[in-house]
């Protein structure tokens, strides 16, 4: 039998597999990660106008009044709420708590749900 | 330890995370507790003797942090040396960048507070 | 019942392809295996593996409905429909359900999993105690079906270089035995970026592993065993 000349197939189409509930909470700490980078420029450049002048603080204070600035004040509340959860929860596993799967399972949702929950207090908060 | 010791991006993952965790708890309560936030009294704080430093400190281990999950992301995903050289070479330099920037800002309120 | 099958034959040099069949299970099928067993005497050109079929031999691992497990542990009753049949996601296809392993073996022999004792045997065994044997619980049972490996992103990304969940349960399970000497260079083996660090522990593959084990657990282990020896 003649070896085959193209290299084989293999299967890896990601919307055909079914993840479990940790999966999705460990690629969403991932993104979570990258929107943070990403926001690390613009905390730092924040960081310098609030404490140049008064006008820099006031400005940064009221970012959020227009409902784009929201939208992505939400996504970052989110990103950091989801990232600081899922951190502390791989943390805890580190020294041993909760690295059983049934543990993992449900500290994995609660993650998920607890960081929607936290960024949507949060708009809650800027809508009053 | 070995230059390519996973070990110690690992440990330096760990040890930031627990900073910024302890770091945002500090920041928390200076930030809750006391009158409310204006431009001085923000200023007075982030400026202070004390509070400064953190602030660097915090911006290092949010830097570090960022630096080896970033360099995780690329590991894992991209796969051609010469793209993933210089996805690094961007990631450094924009942490550098920040580092610089908040070591600049601190700096000069400082010296004038001084 | 109704699946549907990933089909792919070398030789025709077409692209993969899903086949439907339908097929009725007899009284005494009970498990995924046994309709597959059916299934060819139908078409004997669907080829996958199988050996024991007791979970014993770890041959007949697939992707069953979007998750890895072993046709002859997988109860017919409860499968959705159609059930979905794959091969083992990110391993290079040879035909249908079977798929090249000689990339994991290579990882699991990296490991070198075999005790390692540099005195001469001893008349008769080298005894353990209780304690130590019990250490060994929960690694030993591993059939290396490479379900865990082939459900782990990380090993996804970079199956030639990280050691993926099997290996590096089979990796621990060493470290553990009081008997092996060896665990210094087990552990330095293992203290790289891409061999054992690319573990992000998302537990895919606990959740997968048709003998309950756990290798994030073992991966974890591995991690404080070098965070001791370093401190």
């Amino acid at each position: 039998m003649a070896r085959p000349v193209r290299p084989l197939p293999v299967f890896l189409n990601l919307l055909r597999i079914r993840f479990p509930v940790g999966a999705i909470a460990s690629i969403a700490h991932r993104v979570a990660g990258v929107l943070l980078f990403l926001a690390l420029p613009p905390l730092a450049l924040g960081l310098d106008a609030s404490l140049r002048s008064e006008a820099g603080f006031e400005a940064m204070r009221d970012l959020l009044s227009s409902p784009w600035r929201a939208l992505v004040g939400l996504i970052l509340v989110w990103a950091a709420a989801h990232h600081l959860l899922a951190g502390i929860r791989h943390l805890l596993m580190d020294v041993g708590i909760g690295g059983g799967l049934a543990q993992a399972r449900a500290s994995a949702r609660a993650v998920l749900v607890v960081a929607v929950l936290l960024a949507l207090v949060f708009a809650a908060g800027w809508l009053t | 330890m070995r230059l390519f010791s996973g070990q110690r991006a690992w440990l330096v993952q760990r040890v930031s995370a627990l900073l910024i965790l302890l770091l945002l708890l500090v920041g928390g309560v200076l930030l809750l507790f006391g009158p409310a936030l204006d431009h001085a009294r923000w200023h007075a704080l982030a400026t202070g003797v004390h509070v400064a430093p953190l602030i660097v400190l915090f911006f290092a281990a949010l830097s570090a942090h960022a630096w080896v999950g970033m360099r995780d992301i690329v590991l894992d995903y991209i796969q051609p040396r010469a793209l993933r050289l210089a996805v690094l070479s961007a990631i450094a330099v924009v942490l550098f960048a920040v580092m610089v920037r908040v070591l600049l800002t601190l700096a000069a309120h400082f010296a004038t507070s001084l | 019942m109704k699946l549907s099958i990933y089909r792919f034959n070398p030789e025709t040099g077409e692209p993969p392809r899903m086949q439907d069949y339908d097929v009725a299970p007899a009284a005494g099928d009970k498990k995924l295996l046994d309709l597959l067993m059916r299934l060819r005497t139908a078409d004997d050109s669907l080829s996958f593996r199988r050996s024991c079929r007791e979970g014993i031999c770890g041959s007949d691992a697939m992707n069953i409905n979007g998750r890895n497990g072993l046709a002859c542990l997988t109860a017919l009753e409860g499968l959705k429909e159609p059930v979905v049949l794959r091969p083992l996601p990110g391993f290079p296809v040879i035909r249908d359900l079977i798929v090249d392993m000689t990339q994991f073996f290579a990882h699991y022999h990296s490991i070198k999993p075999w005790l390692i004792a540099e005195e001469p045997p001893p008349e008769r065994e080298r005894v353990q105690t209780p304690d130590e044997r019990e250490r060994l619980n929960g690694l030993y049972e591993c059939i290396l079906c490479a379900c865990c490996s082939a459900f782990c992103p990380s090993y996804w990304w970079n199956p030639d270089k990280f050691i993926g969940p099997a290996g590096l349960l089979q990796a621990y399970r060493f470290i553990a035995d009081s008997r092996d000497v060896a665990t210094a260079e087990r552990l330095d083996f293992l203290d790289d970026v891409y061999r054992l660090y690319r573990c992000r522990t998302i537990m895919n593959c606990t959740e997968v592993c048709p003998k309950g084990l756990s290798p994030s657990h073992a991966i974890e282990r591995i991690r404080i065993a070098l965070l001791k020896r370093s401190s």
